[in-house]
């Protein structure tokens, strides 16, 4: 990624560009200005300084709204590349005795999240945004803009809000189909077919108590006059092991592919109660259930880098069912 | 208040302050006033009720570009004028036809233009409170036009809009901007570089003094001004009051006649000698002879047309804006250009004289001038003078008898057929200044002695407060000079009209507001380089000069003591900003959330009270104890008081829930 020019450190913490009567304000100040010099007169000078001190007067009272407004951001609990997701901040006003008036925040291009026409001493309030995020991998929260044009409406003042937390987003997950799922390399290839909460239909039976309602298979209730209940498969009875063959150091198109693919079918499998586990070049996680585990290899993909993948061994044979994803 | 209508009124007010500068100014006459006012008015009680259509605007948009047109081909005789007229009428079409709020603001913005109008015409200090009047208004219209502005892109639509309400906090930010910016504008005001003399901007300079002060003045003209309070001038004095010695040698002297044809007095002498200063330095008016004490003046003349200036006589030297003067054989100076007329200083060189040398003999000849006269007057003269050694003593025979015998009045109308001089020696033996002074000139003619009659202003009122003399126009007055023994001119005044002493004779409110009229003239209107460059030099003086330290022998440069004194204050405030920085979280530490607190209200009113030493569980478990209704509501406060006080969580409903369930509970047990 390129870097940032000039450093933050040379950016002004505040811009400020004026609206159309600023742009009015500014061009009256300087004929007014050259107006003065050629007269002379005094009453000119002191019309003159008046304009000047509006235009102070406004950068400090804009000043002292913007000043103290803190934002904590809220994070979202998953992020996909490519997937659009909604960002928060509690906005808060840190002042202890004055108000910000008037404040608005904008995302980096401009567009308006939410505006406060007035923010009290110590309230906080929530403000909520969608985002994109195209690029799988730790990144940092995109930043705001904190806006007013208090109180003349001459001068949109804007200061940088930067977060410093940063947000792993996972590969962008591939739609797996079910042969996908059940295609497996290696192992025994025998998957134990039992009733599990799956999508393919294992069988229709009558209905017994304790059956989750759900299940009832209407249409043929109504057909033969008794209740009848769908029974599911599991959809992996097995443990899955995702492997990750090749490095995807040479075409990085194809590890992205992969390693979406990869997301989708450790998506498919936890959430279909299946234990999973990831294993390829310098990557391994072992075998998990639930969402949290589903999160920590989705954390892994995000996280792998074909660079450190090259240098670490190759991952060891399985005994345990496995679908292999190829990255290169 | 809903936040349109009082758009629309401090807009309308910042309109009307334009109007009436523009009115001050005299841009604008009673009739233009008139139709400002009503059309303002109007405006706000329709735009209270209708929104006026498109057509409509356009119909009156059309109407006031023909009047325009009209205006600036035909009836106007100054396109500025024409102009002014314009600006007013677009600024009334724009209030009125208005349909957003964005039009009420552009109408107060471009109502700015008129007290930029007004200053190219006017330097009266009428121009201030108009200016902090548009300023008031036109700052709340401006936040307000905001708040409905962010209202709209918010997504607000009219119907919003007009029900948006606002409270006395948009005036009070209006008035805290003003005020604020006032003091930066006059900051600024000083600072901002100058390129020269500042130029006074002013019309219409009223007509009326010139019958009293040009080259030719007939009787009794004089006498039309003794009743008018008007303000025509202001004497400050740098040095302070004068000593008593002074103050009957003091009067502003303006033009000096010397050719009497029986109902006038008229020069007929050569015209003067110009006399210039280059970079802002003093003019040499003339080289004075003669006892006396030096007298600085600083004098501010309002417009009234006359090229004379007026001094306390004898001037020596003069600063005037243009750099140029002309003075006559008689010591009169005028000025040519108007503006230089309005502020100039003067050194003058007061005392009883006699001033200056010997006449030549056609200067001589001019002030012995006399018309065909009634032969009583000469042998009235003589008969005075009779006696006399010297034509001193004779010129003071004839003033100590005008005075003593002869009676001050206003009344002027005629009783006879007779000379001028001659009813008022003989018949009516009382009148004003003029005659007075006339009648001296002409008597000491008679008997070979030069005069001639001076006509300026009496001292005036001293003003404390500006330290100052006020002179208006009824001090208008009339005097006589005489050139005695060959010696030099002395002053005489026979006019019973006399002078008291410093004390003011008008109330001292009056005085004061007089007084600040004075400092606008000279730090505002009269601000020029060259005091931008006394006022840094000044300032370079008390940063060099050392301060002797009382309570130890150490002299500290003051420039270096305001320097410490500046970096302690960086550094105080550096340190406030750290302690405020900390402050907060020191407070959220030793501080218990508002909630809390409250409930702790509730519960010590029921006796209940946490030792200094117990938990928040603990106290809670003590009050279930004691009271048990209280049980539920007491965990659920402390376990809100527990997330905002270490989880750092915000006080959510339920905290205030739980204070009033408390609170309840307690009422029941």
């Amino acid at each position: 990624m390129a870097p940032e020019w000039p450093p933050a450190v040379f950016r002004p913490r505040r811009t400020i560009r004026p609206t159309r009567e600023g742009w009015w304000c500014l061009a009256i100040a300087i004929l007014l200005g050259l107006t003065s010099v050629n007269s002379g007169n005094n009453l000119l000078y002191l019309l003159e300084s008046l304009l000047l001190a509006l235009i102070i007067v406004s950068g400090v009272m804009s000043e002292q709204s913007l000043r103290g407004v803190r934002l904590r951001p809220l994070l979202p609990d998953a992020v996909f590349a490519g997937q659009s997701v909604m960002l928060g901040a509690v906005v808060r006003n840190a002042k202890r005795r004055l108000p910000a008036r008037s404040i608005a925040l904008e995302t980096a291009d401009g567009a308006r999240v939410i505006a406060f026409p007035w923010l009290g001493p110590g309230v906080e309030q929530v403000a909520a945004w969608p985002h994109t995020f195209m690029r799988r991998g730790r990144q940092r929260l995109p930043g705001l803009r904190l806006t007013t044009r208090f109180p003349f409406g001459l001068f949109a003042k804007r200061g940088r809000v930067r977060f410093e937390q940063e947000v792993i987003v996972f590969p962008s997950p591939a739609v797996v189909s079910d042969g996908r799922l059940h295609d497996t390399q290696g192992g025994d290839g025998i998957a134990a077919r039992r009733r599990g909460r799956g999508h393919t239909l294992r069988e229709l039976r009558e209905y017994r108590p304790g059956d989750d309602p759900r299940l009832i298979h209407w249409r043929v209730s109504a057909r033969t006059g008794t209740t009848v209940v769908r029974e599911l498969e599991a959809e992996a009875t097995a443990d899955v092991r995702i492997v990750l063959r090749g490095t995807g150091a040479r075409d990085p198109r194809r590890l992205e592919r992969g390693l979406s693919v990869a997301a989708g079918l450790a998506l498919r499998a936890a959430a279909g109660g299946a234990a999973v586990s990831l294993a390829g070049a310098g990557v391994s996680v072992p075998a998990g259930r639930g969402r949290e585990h589903a999160h920590r290899i989705l954390t892994a993909l995000a996280l792998y880098a074909p660079a450190e993948a090259v240098r670490a061994d190759a991952p060891a044979a399985s005994a345990g069912r496995e679908i292999v994803v190829d990255l290169d | 208040m809903r936040t349109l209508s009082a758009l629309r009124l401090t807009t309308t007010l910042a309109v009307g302050a334009g109007v009436l500068g523009l009115y001050l100014a005299g841009l604008l006459g009673a009739v233009g006033l008139g139709f400002a006012g009503l059309a303002l008015v109007a405006g706000w009680w329709l735009q209270e009720r209708i929104t006026p259509s498109r057509r409509v605007a356009a119909l009156i948009t059309a109407v006031i570009a023909l009047a325009a047109a009209l205006d600036l081909l035909y009836l106007s005789t100054v396109v500025f004028d024409a102009f002014v007229r314009l600006l007013v009428l677009l600024v009334l079409l724009r209030l009125v036809t208005a349909r957003r709020p964005r039009d009420l603001r552009d109408a107060g913005m471009l109502a700015f233009f008129m007290p930029v109008a007004s200053s190219a015409v006017t330097v009266s200090v009428d121009f201030v409170f108009v200016l902090v009047a548009y300023v008031l208004a036109s700052m709340t219209m401006l936040v307000l036009a905001h708040d409905l502005g962010e209202a709209e892109r918010a997504g607000a639509d009219a119907a919003a809009l007009a029900e948006l309400r606002t409270g006395p906090g948009v005036v009070l930010i209006g008035v805290a901007g003003s005020v604020v910016a006032a003091g930066v504008t006059l900051a600024l005001f000083f600072v901002i570089p100058r390129v020269g003399e500042a130029t006074l901007a002013f019309r219409n300079p009223s007509q009326r003094m010139l019958i009293g002060f040009s080259d030719r003045v007939e009787l009794g003209t004089i006498g039309q001004l003794e009743t008018d309070a008007t303000v025509a001038m202001r004497v400050h004095l740098p040095a302070g009051p004068p000593p008593p010695t002074l103050l009957p040698h003091i009067r502003w002297r303006g033009v000096a006649l010397e050719r009497y044809d029986g109902t006038a007095w008229s020069t007929d002498r050569p015209r003067g000698r110009a006399v210039r200063s280059f970079g802002g330095g003093s003019l040499e008016v003339q080289p004075v002879r003669g006892p006396g004490t030096y007298l600085q003046q600083a004098i501010f003349l309002e417009p009234i047309g006359a090229e004379a200036i007026f001094a306390a006589p004898h001037a020596v030297r003069l600063w005037a804006r243009n750099g140029v003067a002309v003075v006559d054989e008689a010591g009169a100076i005028s000025v040519p250009t108007p503006s230089a007329r309005l502020q100039y200083g003067v050194d003058s060189l007061v005392g009883p004289g006699p001033w200056g040398g010997r006449l030549d003999a056609d200067a001589r000849a001019r002030h012995l001038q006399l018309p065909p006269l009634p032969p009583r007057i000469a042998a009235l003269a003589r008969e005075v003078t009779a006696g006399t050694r010297t034509q001193a003593q004779a010129a003071q025979a004839l003033t100590v008898f005008l005075s003593r015998d002869f009676r001050y009045t206003l009344t002027l109308e005629r009783r006879t057929d007779l000379d001028p001089l001659e009813e008022f020696l003989f018949v009516r033996r009382s009148g004003n200044c003029e005659y007075f002074s006339a009648a001296l000139a002409v008597m000491l003619r008679t008997l070979g002695v030069p005069a001639r009659v001076v006509n300026g202003f009496q001292r005036g009122e001293w003003n404390p407060y500006g330290e100052y003399f006020l002179v208006r126009m009824g001090d208008a007055h009339s005097w006589v000079e005489a050139h005695v023994d060959g010696a030099g001119w002395i002053t005489l005044d026979p006019s019973p009209r006399g002078e008291g002493g410093l004390e003011p004779a008008t109330a001292s409110v009056s005085l004061w507001l007089d007084a600040v009229r004075v400092r606008w003239y000279r730090y505002i209107v009269g601000w020029s380089r060259q005091d931008q460059v006394q006022a840094a030099v000044a300032l370079q003086r008390v940063a060099t000069r050392p301060w002797r330290l009382p309570w130890r022998d150490l002299a500290v440069p003051a420039g270096a003591a305001a320097a410490g004194l500046v970096a302690a204050a960086v550094v105080a405030w550096v340190a406030w900003r750290r302690l405020a920085a900390w402050g907060p979280a020191r407070a959220a530490v030793s501080r218990p959330p508002d909630f809390y607190r409250r409930a702790l209200r509730v519960l010590a009113r029921a006796g209940l009270r946490p030792a200094p030493s117990e938990t928040a569980r603990e106290f809670a478990a003590r009050v279930a104890d004691s009271a048990p209704a209280a049980t539920e509501a007491m965990r659920g406060l402390t376990a809100s008081y527990e997330a905002v006080r270490f989880g750092g969580q915000t006080p959510d409903a339920r905290a205030m829930e739980a204070v009033r369930a408390l609170r309840a509970a307690l009422r029941r047990g």
